[in-house]
């Protein structure tokens, strides 16, 4: 195992607009070792191999292969030197082969340069035999196939390439069990034969049966590289959490009255699963997990976006039938979307006709517009919230991804809701901006408004919340007080597994 | 960060004062050609300037004004009907068939009317429900049912014509009212409707969010496939009137009615500065469209042009139009 | 399909086994066998009612006289798999075809005459290609614009005047190959287009499964963004399929043209439609990405069958646009419900 490295990063630091995603990080991988990549959401993983994989490139920082620095300027020069990435949403053409998605791009030549079909076949076949699979016909159509098969082809197309890095982004996400046991044997026999591995992976309890070695990252920074046989889940989340709370506007006390919504085994498959939970007037609730834990797919199907299969929805007491947004919006909730570009607002409208846009009833008349009423409303909004924008008039699209997130948090307020759900509410927002858009929280949950507020950023789900409710895979699986809740219990309920070997060795230790 | 609501009035009013000249701009731009048009044909034929002339094209545009309007509503969600050139086809052949008096039904002209109004709007409701609730994208579904309408309406006629109404029913299509071809009136309230439902109403606002973020008006409560259902309905029962008038007009029914119709409409609505890529557009810019259009073809008839040739500048001008609209759009979008 | 799972290192022969089995289901579910078997019951069922329809002459004109639509859906399939539409095919069609029969009567060489519309076919293409991939604008908008553009101007210049004494030699769609003996067997002769047709078809279906260009049609139409990350340009794909189709076209409106004794110089009307039927009703899915040209060519084929068969078992023609709408609606709800099912 203390062979050389085939790949090493070092001084990494990455910057987007707004953001700085990587600042100083490192990593190297070897051959035949699995190296699991560790962090919070947004702590840089993403951004990390997405350098390491030639989709990015880094503004500080060297990458070397086998000593010798590289520069990949497109995916495609990183597979020629042997990187190849299994991203979550994975790139298959539906309705091609298992063979023809293997070789897309280089596909074997015969007569007159032309696609020598048996050749793709047969070394198709000899790749899937490869790695003992043998439930796949290389003449299938990948549209067919299950996402477990599917992510198999991905992993021969890599060895396709001859890939001596494999990255795996997640690649349990969207498994089932047996899939994920078939993964890891082919994992194991890839490392067998010498590939290094970069798994990123949110299951602790993958990490301690498949890894070699772990890297920790934190808000972009490189925290530590341990041998997996040296550390212990509690040591590991210990080096994950611990964000420092910056720039988060104090939660003001409110009166918590009365529950005003209630939910009670809620069922919408696949990442709902007989959810429960309480809210009250004037009560902050956190909703934490990790992406794809089902916290947004829960509020949508409170909101009626995807209608609930099974299951009720009480608001203050009485079981109602939610069907669609509209229905939602007439009982008094509010839903401030995650993604404000494709869901919260339509960008190429005015920031009047936004901030109206779900409210349009009540500034018209019988079906008419009252455009005076209209524009009092957005000169409102855009008073109240403190919008930097000429005037209702300025089209969305041109203001800043805070003012942004306002409009969107103003358009929901203007239907005065009494219960207001907010995916995301501060993300890719400024300092300035985010600290307003918490004060804002704490002012409506003293207005007597029951908050639902999912976010993936611990301090502000530690520092906002009265109640904290964790999900995982499309349950809940733990709640806290804002008492006894901190970022190390919060952080391991959101990655343990209910029967995970994980638990059982922290309760040794 | 607390100063910046207090932008200056005079700041305020230059900016909106900008939108407002761009939004219009493409407005404006027509207005403009369309004089240039109409000023350029009146030297090429002292026939074109008369008001007898002007009001006979009235009579002319009447049957793709009313397909237009609805079709601008259909454009601005991003779809498309290429069905209405068929669906005239198909009511106009109802509308005689239902009244032939030697025919099987022999019906009073009043209902074969309302028959006729009715399967059109069925029709373009059967290509509602194909788009929104089965998913089949609008081209395809209405490129199906453009075969599908046009068939039924030879199969049903047989190339048999009707002919021989009564006097009464041609006041629609060739009579006058206040010294205006009667039909024009009809155009003339159905323009301030749909004008009026576009840009002053919560369903006219619903429209415009569909055309630009279908997903994004979902999630603000507004019921995109019941709205989308309707538009297509009202496409269906416009191109049903655009029949009534069209056979009173030309006292006969024949299958092929309306052929081609579907080009004249979409053409007019994005002359009309309506992005077909849905999200922009106005009934305004619609009128101004199908009006050029008009003028164009009897202007360039007066000077020579065979029907034909002025086909072939309708084309011309339909990608045209979209190559100055896409071009303008990628400069407002950087600038 | 997927319910055994079997473990890791089971011999390799039971997945050749299963690939044969499954080969054969998945071709006896193919669009194109399907087809070919609804060819055939047409053929017996409405034979069997009307002997007259299974006469020789009847059976060579279903495939001869309209071998031009299959050839013109070859384009088609390839423009449709990679996401666009072509409605302006019957327009340029009736150009093309009146350009051919003009050079026959002004006295140029009868092969410049079954060349030129081949080539300005390609020509047209490349302009249509050109605007929807560097220029975007849809391609619905620009074949839109240019079917009024070539159907008002063949008249305009023509004034609809019609072509007629061309020269013997001009007839290419009415000639036909010789008779071959070969060890004792006849090979009766054959109509060109027939012959045109199927060497087209097999040429374009071996050139989308064997070229690397053919392949990459697929992906632009499958999954344009995956596309764009293998390295393959969108823009020069697009390019490549509407001057191929562009080149079917021509090709298509000699065939019409020659096998007429006077050319109207008008567009047959709702021909794009039976073109665009045929390319959807083969097997092209309208998502793109999917479909062969050999389906292309059995559906012109029943399309043609359907419409003779009409006459023979007494239903007038003139429901035949009606069932090649329903026609169309039936293929795409099925293949919607099709992918709902493997989706799902």
């Amino acid at each position: 195992m203390q062979e050389k490295p085939i790949l090493e990063l070092e001084h990494i630091s990455k910057r987007f607009p707004g953001v700085q995603a990587l600042t100083d990080a490192r990593m190297d991988v070897r051959a035949g070792e699995v190296h699991a990549l560790l962090g919070e959401n947004g702590a840089g993983k993403s951004t990390l191999i997405k350098i390491i994989s030639g989709v990015h490139k880094p503004d500080t920082g060297d990458l070397r292969m086998d000593g010798q620095r590289v520069v990949f300027n497109n995916p495609r020069e990183a597979q020629a030197k042997g990187v190849a990435t299994i991203y979550q949403e994975l790139s298959l053409y539906p309705e091609l082969t298992v063979a023809e998605n293997i070789f897309m791009g280089h596909a074997p030549r015969g007569l007159l340069g032309s696609v020598d079909w048996r050749a793709m076949r047969r070394r198709a076949e000899e790749i899937l035999l490869s790695l003992n699979i043998t439930d796949l016909g290389v003449d299938d159509k990948i549209g067919t196939l299950t996402v477990g098969k599917r992510q198999r082809v991905e992993i021969a197309k890599a060895l396709s390439f001859n890939a001596r890095i494999l990255i795996m982004d997640e690649p349990t996400a969207a498994l089932t069990e047996a899939d994920v046991q078939r993964l890891f044997g082919i994992v194991r026999l890839l490392r067998e034969r010498g590939v290094g591995i970069v798994y990123i992976s949110h299951r602790l309890e993958e990490v301690f049966t498949l890894a070699d070695r772990v890297t920790v990252l934190r808000d972009g920074h490189y925290v530590d590289t341990k041998a997996v046989r040296e550390v212990t889940s509690e040591q590991l989340i210990s080096m994950m959490v611990g964000r420092t709370i910056d720039n988060l506007f104090p939660k003001l006390p409110a009166q918590i009255g009365e529950p005003v919504l209630e939910v009670r085994n809620l069922w919408r498959k696949p990442l709902c699963k007989g959810v429960n939970l309480t809210l009250r007037a004037g009560e902050i609730v956190g909703l934490a997990g990790l992406v794809g834990s089902g916290r947004s797919e829960f509020a949508q199907t409170v909101f009626g976006f995807t209608p609930a299969q099974s299951g009720d929805i009480l608001i203050n007491g009485k079981r109602l039938d939610i069907r669609n947004p509209g229905e939602a919006m007439r009982h008094g909730i509010a839903y401030v979307p995650e993604d404000r570009g494709t869901q919260g607002l339509i960008r190429q409208m005015r920031l009047r006709e936004n901030v109206s846009l779900a409210v349009l009833r009540s500034v018209s008349h019988s079906g008419f517009i009252d455009n005076r009423a209209e524009h009092e409303l957005a000169d409102k909004s855009i008073g109240s919230l403190q919008i930097r924008a000429f005037s209702g008039e300025q089209v969305v699209n041109k203001l800043s991804g805070g003012n942004q997130q306002k409009v969107v948090v103003a358009k929901w307020l203007a239907a005065k809701p009494k219960i207001l759900i907010m995916d995301e509410p501060t993300r890719g927002v400024d300092v300035g901006a985010k600290a307003e858009i918490h004060r804002l929280i704490s002012e409506l949950a003293q207005q007597g408004i029951g908050v639902l507020m999912i976010s993936s950023e611990l301090p502000e789900v530690l520092g906002m919340s009265d109640r904290i409710v964790v999900m995982r895979e499309g349950e809940i699986v733990a709640e806290f007080s804002r008492e006894e809740a901190s970022q190390e219990k919060v952080v391991a309920a959101m990655m343990r597994d209910a029967h995970s070997a994980v638990s059982a060795q922290g309760a040794a230790t | 960060m607390t100063t910046t609501t207090h932008t200056t009035d005079d700041s305020q009013e230059q900016m909106s004062s900008r939108i407002r000249s761009f939004l219009l701009r493409q407005e404006v731009i027509l207005l403009i050609i369309s004089l240039l048009a109409v000023m350029f044909l009146a030297f090429g034929s002292d026939r074109f300037l008369t008001t007898d002339n002007l009001l006979n094209q009235g009579r002319l545009l009447t049957e793709i004004g009313l397909v237009a309007l609805s079709m601008t509503f259909i454009i601005i969600t991003g779809g498309i009907d290429l069905s209405v050139g068929s669906i005239l086809g198909l009511c106009a052949i109802i509308l005689g068939v239902m009244w032939d008096p030697n025919g099987a039904f022999a019906l009073p002209l009043e209902v074969a009317v309302v028959i006729c109004l009715l399967v059109g709007t069925l029709a373009g409701f059967v290509n509602g429900l194909i788009i929104v609730r089965l998913g089949v994208p609008p081209l395809i579904t209405t490129l199906a049912t453009l075969a599908l309408y046009r068939g039924l309406a030879e199969g049903i006629s047989q190339a048999r014509s009707v002919r021989g109404y009564p006097e009464e029913f041609y006041v629609l299509g060739q009579g006058e009212f206040l010294g205006v071809p009667t039909q024009l009136w009809v155009l003339l309230i159905f323009c301030i409707l749909t004008a009026v439902i576009l840009s002053r109403t919560i369903f006219g606002r619903a429209i415009y969010a569909i055309g630009n973020n279908e997903l994004g008006a979902r999630f603000s409560g507004v019921p995109v496939g019941r709205y989308k259902i309707m538009i297509y309905t009202f496409s269906g029962f416009m191109a049903a009137m655009a029949a009534w008038i069209f056979v009173s007009r030309v006292s006969t029914t024949r299958s092929d009615m309306g052929s081609g119709l579907e080009l004249d409409a979409i053409a007019a609505v994005v002359l009309g500065g309506t992005s077909i890529f849905g999200g922009s557009g106005s009934i305004i810019g619609t009128i101004i469209g199908f009006i050029l259009i008009q003028l164009l073809k009897n202007g360039l008839a007066l000077s020579g042009v065979t029907t034909d040739g002025t086909i072939v500048v309708i084309g011309t001008v339909l990608i045209l139009a979209i190559l100055i609209n896409n071009f303008i759009q990628r400069r407002s979008g950087n600038g | 399909m997927t319910t055994a799972a079997p473990t890791l290192g089971q011999p390799t022969r039971l997945s050749r086994s299963r690939g044969l089995a499954s080969r054969f289901l998945v071709f006896a579910t193919s669009q194109e066998f399907v087809l070919l078997l609804v060819v055939v019951l047409l053929f017996a069922v409405v034979g069997n009612t009307n002997p007259r329809y299974l006469a020789e002459r009847n059976v060579l004109n279903i495939f001869n006289g309209n071998a031009y639509i299959a050839v013109a859906a070859v384009g088609m399939t390839m423009v449709i798999i990679s996401r666009n539409i072509d409605i302006s095919v019957g327009s340029l069609i009736g150009v093309l075809g009146t350009v051919s029969g003009s050079l026959a009567i002004n006295g140029y060489p009868i092969w410049s005459s079954w060349l030129v519309p081949i080539l300005l076919g390609g020509v047209v293409g490349a302009v249509i290609g050109f605007m929807v991939a560097y220029l975007r604008i849809p391609s619905i908008v620009v074949t839109l614009g240019l079917l009024s553009i070539l159907k008002g101007g063949l008249i305009t210049v023509t004034n609809g005047a019609w072509i007629t004494d061309m020269p013997d030699t001009y007839f290419l769609a009415q000639m036909r190959t010789p008779e071959i003996s070969l060890l004792g067997i006849n090979i009766p002769a054959i109509p060109s287009p027939i012959v045109i047709m199927i060497v087209l078809t097999l040429l374009a279906a071996l050139w989308m499964r064997y070229s690397p260009t053919g392949r990459a049609i697929y992906a632009v139409g499958g999954n344009a963004e995956a596309a764009r990350l293998s390295g393959i340009s969108e823009k020069r794909i697009i390019m490549t399929v509407f001057i191929i189709n562009g080149l079917c076209v021509g090709i298509a409106a000699v065939l019409w043209a020659t096998q007429l004794s006077i050319i109207q110089s008008t567009v047959p009307a709702g021909l794009e439609l039976q073109v665009i039927t045929s390319a959807v009703v083969g097997g092209v899915s309208i998502m793109g990405g999917v479909g062969t040209t050999i389906g292309a060519m059995l559906a012109a084929i029943l399309l043609s069958a359907i419409n003779s068969a009409l006459v023979f078992i007494n239903v007038s023609p003139y429901w035949f646009r009606a069932v090649v709408g329903v026609l169309i609606l039936i293929t795409v709800l099925t293949d919607l419900l099709r992918r709902r099912r493997t989706q799902a």
